[in-house]
């Protein structure tokens, strides 16, 4: 077996460095992605800034911030796994990962909840759902909402292709070859910490932005 | 195992940025919320960035610099015409 994944490649050393780089340049263009998703929240945050700061409080901040806990978590094993990895520690590493994807699933069961509560107090403009809010300016609020769902749910999606690619990689774990194994921890990782970055920015924008 | 460490530190003060950000925000300091919550928000992707994604090396720094020339243009353009 040759000593590279690709033939595209004269050693391991390279591969991994075009690797890394083709992982960063990625997320360049997911952070395009999210940029002008943000660029969006901005300028209408600047236009109806009151509006916004009145329906930003109708969020729930502990839950919020209790998700922020348990990315930041997943994200902390997963960097444990990428570290055991290194290490050829094995059995070790699967542990990480399952703890890390158990922890996104968590994540998403406690923002399943928020949008249940969002959409039992009517303050979710989607999906042809009525919208009962009862503020000041109803009309801006909306798009708040609206906002918060579309990045909300961008984020979650993005999560859920995080644990997919966990799960597969693991369904996969045997036939995979120890360069092979870490090449893709070190991926995914990248790949997670990328998905948990986007919410530290998120989380105050949404939640706590004028309160 | 002293990487062990070094990610247990970035861990504990991603938890503490967390506590400060949500504490700040129960505060009225006027414009200042925004501000130091996005501070905030840098710092933590910054801890992220170096400690559980080892942003070493020219290349991804390459990438990442390209990334954010690119942002810096799509907001600075269009907060200049609002």
């Amino acid at each position: 077996m040759s000593r590279t994944e690709s033939v595209a490649f004269d050693n391991p050393r390279r591969e991994r460095r075009a690797d890394t780089f083709a992982m960063w340049v990625f997320i360049g263009s997911e952070a395009m992605l999210f940029g002008a998703i943000f660029l969006v929240f901005l300028v209408a945050h600047l236009d109806f800034g009151p509006a916004f700061a009145a329906a930003s409080k109708h969020l729930s901040v502990a839950l919020g911030a209790f998700n922020t806990a348990v990315l930041i978590t997943s994200s902390f094993t997963m960097a444990v796994a990428h570290m055991f990895a290194l290490h050829r520690r094995w059995r070790a590493t699967v542990w990480a990962l399952l703890a890390t994807s158990a922890l996104g699933v968590c994540f998403l069961v406690v923002k399943s909840m928020e949008y249940g509560k969002e959409i039992a107090e009517g303050m979710a403009p989607l999906l042809g759902l009525p919208f009962r809010y009862e503020g000041p300016d109803p009309v801006h609020a909306e798009f708040f909402f609206s906002l918060y769902f579309t990045m909300t749910s961008l984020h979650a999606l993005h999560l859920i292709g995080g644990i997919a690619v966990i799960g597969g990689m693991i369904a996969l774990w045997r036939t995979a070859s120890p360069a092979n194994r870490l090449h893709r921890v070190e991926a995914v990782g990248l790949y997670w910490h990328f998905v948990d970055v986007v919410w530290m920015f998120m989380f105050p924008v949404l939640y706590l932005i004028n309160r | 195992m002293s990487e062990l460490r070094k990610l247990t530190f970035g861990y504990v003060g991603l938890l503490a940025l967390l506590a400060l950000t949500v504490g700040s925000s129960f505060l009225d300091l006027g414009g200042f919320n925004v501000t130091i919550n996005l501070a905030i928000a840098a710092g933590k992707a910054i801890l992220i960035a170096m400690l559980f994604m080892h942003l070493t090396g020219t290349l991804p720094r390459l990438a990442v610099a390209a990334a954010g020339l690119w942002l810096v243009i799509l907001f600075g353009l269009t907060l200049i015409g609002s």
